[in-house]
């Protein structure tokens, strides 16, 4: 592919420590998703289907998982000449001094010169947490036809839950006159889905001024916004329709795997021509055995179902021995449910054992239990 | 184990798999719905330390030159190479077209090679080997050539048309034959040879001076018979051998099995093959699976039991597939019925369809094909 003009950066320094033991040891866009994916290839393989070449990744919490990931820049076919994945961690450099991201913004600003040695004319900016796909070379387009100087994605949410979001306020033509973070009586439905297009030299100024401020937080919702606002520069909406989900959350995370089964989720990840990527692994096709009972199921390569497996979610190499029962759940990679064994409403982490009989979750529970360690079995 | 390198070769038309290879070489045959028979030599040889691979193909590359062409293997992408080497002559379906002439007619990339050693092995054969332990063992034994061969006890209905190895107490080969039923008891030549590349290179010329249509394993048999000191190893753990369509079938569906699978793949032993970045399968409510092995990005909304489901596969509902091989991308529509079945690639059964070959067959739908 030749030089795109846009060049992409992936906020992925976050915990997430709202999905509690699942990022115990890795950072949040490393947690598995879909059966066999990681959340961070949501952004990584829209950038490639959207045709950007060069991505960079910003990490920060447990970065050593993350950054070997993303670096292997050929799982999203971004490893030919002119494309690269890179992994940018806070570093020490020789004008100043090992300082970790302040924020967002100052994530960005730390790795200004990263950015000019592509010199590009767009910066996009993504958050290495959310799953959805889009066409950031489309919403490049509207951003270029609006001469806009940001163009910030924004998705209509029910009127009742835009006190949760940040919203953006427009006017008819979608111009941003104003963001509110979590307004109690919100003017607009829209909520930024932190996906922004920003010209480059513009947020170079306006970044390169923030750094310096001592009051700012350092923030893209926080302070950037308002300053492109106050300075007078045009901010548009960029509005989006499809499915987008936020898997901040436990109960998210198993949402949007749920969202997988559901035909009218608009979560579909079959599409032949909007692939998501991700790391191949050398696992076997599913195994169903003779007595199993599977229906509702999103399953994937190196799983083994022996028993009962009804709206769930299989991720690479879980296994459902016979006589258990899995029901309204997810198993991550490597998970095992024994033989006898009662799994409902649950989301059990990477490797964890279910042992023999014992009972986890249950239908009429509010919240989704986290499994993260062994569960001992009824002998 | 830098001290040998790999050749993978063709059936050279000594074996013929009816339809499906005539879309492609038995190397490329789909096996359990995702791997080709050619990743079980190629891991083989490279979880062995080999990592200059010579893969011979005589008829339709595109979808062999397509497969090795990923990245999918543990070769490092400096020191090592996989190359596809084809026999100039088109002869595809002449009794000259051996082993021999292919080599014959790659003999300087052959002689380039610097290790002393190399481990020919079949690209239509699954089974799993350490090389490494092989050539150890050759080594070791003081053969100039050592042959790979499983001992089995259902030789009267199966490996019809592989080779069989006859063996003095000492382990020498004295007779190598090609197995038409009969006896039970026989020791099914895996084709796989362990030799110094300086032997390879004589064997070469001697069956060219002997004849134009005789092959190594012949060669190797009558040196055998001249005094050369040839050994029999026996293969431990699963094998299956695509020597004919009913195989091929047959294979596939034994496979489905715990005990039979784990053989072939062990997290130690990882077989690598191209990845296709398909999703998971979607299981359906109403589906019906039984004894199966489903690939990824399939669509399961009727009934599938023991079967083998390559990937991107749409079994709709009321649709009943049983005891069958169904390649990639077929489409089984509503209410049809496919048993006792290989089903190529891409094929689609359209509603309300029965297809079901004569009692004790196993039938075969073309690629592409509209039933």
């Amino acid at each position: 592919m030749s030089q795109n003009k846009m060049l992409a950066m992936i906020l992925a320094g976050g915990r997430g420590s709202r999905l509690y033991d699942l990022t115990a040891n890795i950072a949040k866009p490393a947690v598995p998703f879909g059966g066999k994916y990681r959340i961070v290839d949501f952004p990584l393989s829209n950038c490639a289907n959207s045709g950007i070449d060069v991505v960079g990744v910003l990490t920060q919490y447990e970065s050593v998982d993350l950054g070997s990931y993303a670096a292997n820049a050929g799982t999203w076919g971004l490893d030919v000449r002119g494309s690269g994945v890179y992994v940018l961690p806070p570093r020490e450099k020789a004008n100043a001094d090992l300082n970790v991201y302040r924020g967002t913004a100052d994530a960005i600003t730390q790795n200004i010169d990263f950015i000019d040695r592509f010199a590009p004319e767009y910066v996009l900016v993504l958050s290495g947490d959310h799953i959805y796909k889009m066409e950031y070379d489309k919403m490049l387009e509207y951003h270029i036809a609006n001469k806009a100087d940001a163009t910030i994605a924004v998705r209509p949410v029910p009127w009742k839950e835009a006190p949760r979001f940040g919203i953006m306020n427009t006017d008819a033509e979608l111009n941003i006159v104003e963001f509110e973070e979590k307004p109690k009586n919100p003017k607009s439905n829209l909520a930024s889905m932190g996906i922004y297009i920003f010209t480059w030299k513009k947020l170079k100024e306006l970044l390169i001024a923030d750094s310096t401020d001592p009051a700012s937080k350092h923030d893209f919702g926080m302070n950037l916004i308002p300053a492109y606002l106050s300075g007078g520069s045009k901010l548009v909406a960029y509005k989006f329709e499809g499915y987008w989900k936020d898997v901040g959350t436990v109960d998210s995370l198993w949402e949007a795997n749920m969202d997988l089964l559901d035909p009218n989720s608009g979560l579909d990840l079959s599409e032949g021509d909007w692939r998501i990527y991700t790391e191949d692994v050398s696992e076997i096709p599913q195994y169903i055995g003779p007595e199993a009972d599977v229906e509702n199921a999103y399953i994937t390569q190196g799983c083994r179902v022996e028993g009962k497996v009804h709206h769930s979610v299989l991720f690479t190499s879980s296994e459902v021995k016979k006589d258990a029962t899995v029901i309204d759940t997810v198993l991550m990679p490597g998970a095992v449910v024994e033989s006898g064994a009662t799994v409902i409403r649950a989301l059990i982490a990477n490797d964890v054992v279910i042992g023999k009989g014992a009972v986890v979750g249950a239908a009429d529970s509010d919240k989704i239990e986290l499994i993260a360690k062994d569960v001992k079995g009824v002998e | 184990m830098a001290s040998a390198f790999g050749i993978i070769t063709t059936t050279a038309n000594r074996l013929h798999v009816e339809g499906l290879e005539a879309h492609r070489p038995a190397a490329s045959f789909s096996v359990l719905g995702r791997y080709r028979t050619v990743d079980f030599p190629v891991c083989n040889m490279t979880n062995s330390g080999i990592e200059r691979i010579q893969v011979y193909v005589n008829q339709n590359p595109r979808s062999l030159t397509e497969h090795l062409a990923g990245r999918q293997y543990n070769v490092n992408s400096k020191t090592g190479k996989i190359q596809l080497l084809f026999s100039e002559k088109n002869t595809a379906n002449s009794i000259y077209n051996t082993d021999i002439a292919a080599y014959s007619d790659n003999i300087n990339i052959i002689k380039r090679m610097h290790q002393e050693y190399v481990i020919i092995a079949p690209g239509y054969i699954v089974y799993i080997q350490d090389y490494k332990a092989l050539l150890d063992q050759h080594i070791a034994s003081g053969a100039e050539v050592t042959l790979l061969y499983h001992p089995v006890n259902n030789a009267d209905t199966r490996y019809i048309r592989q080779r069989a190895l006859t063996m003095d107490e000492s382990g020498q080969v004295t007779y190598m034959h090609y197995n038409n039923g009969g006896d039970p008891d026989k020791n099914i030549f895996l084709d796989t040879f362990v030799m110094k590349k300086e032997t390879f290179l004589s064997l070469i010329q001697k069956a060219k001076d002997y004849s134009s249509s005789c092959t190594l394993a012949r060669i190797v048999e009558r040196e055998a018979q001249n005094g050369m000191k040839v050994l029999g190893v026996a293969h431990e753990g699963y094998f299956a051998c695509f020597s004919d369509f009913n195989a091929y079938h047959h294979a596939n569906l034994e496979m489905i099995n715990p005990e039979v699978f784990t053989q072939l793949f062990k997290p130690e032993w990882p077989i690598y093959t191209m990845t296709t970045d398909s999703c998971p399968t979607k299981y359906f409510e109403g589906a019906v699976v039984r004894n199966s092995m489903i690939s990824n990005a399939c669509k399961i909304e009727g009934t599938v039991i023991n079967s083998v489901i390559g990937r991107g596969c749409h079994i709709a509902k009321g649709a009943y597939v049983k005891d069958s091989v169904i390649l990639a991308h077929v489409d089984v529509d509503e209410n049809s019925v496919v048993e006792n079945e290989v089903v190529d690639k891409w094929a689609h059964i359209t509603a309300n369809t029965v297809v079901k070959p004569a009692e004790g067959t196993i039938g075969y739908v073309e690629r592409d094909d509209t039933i």
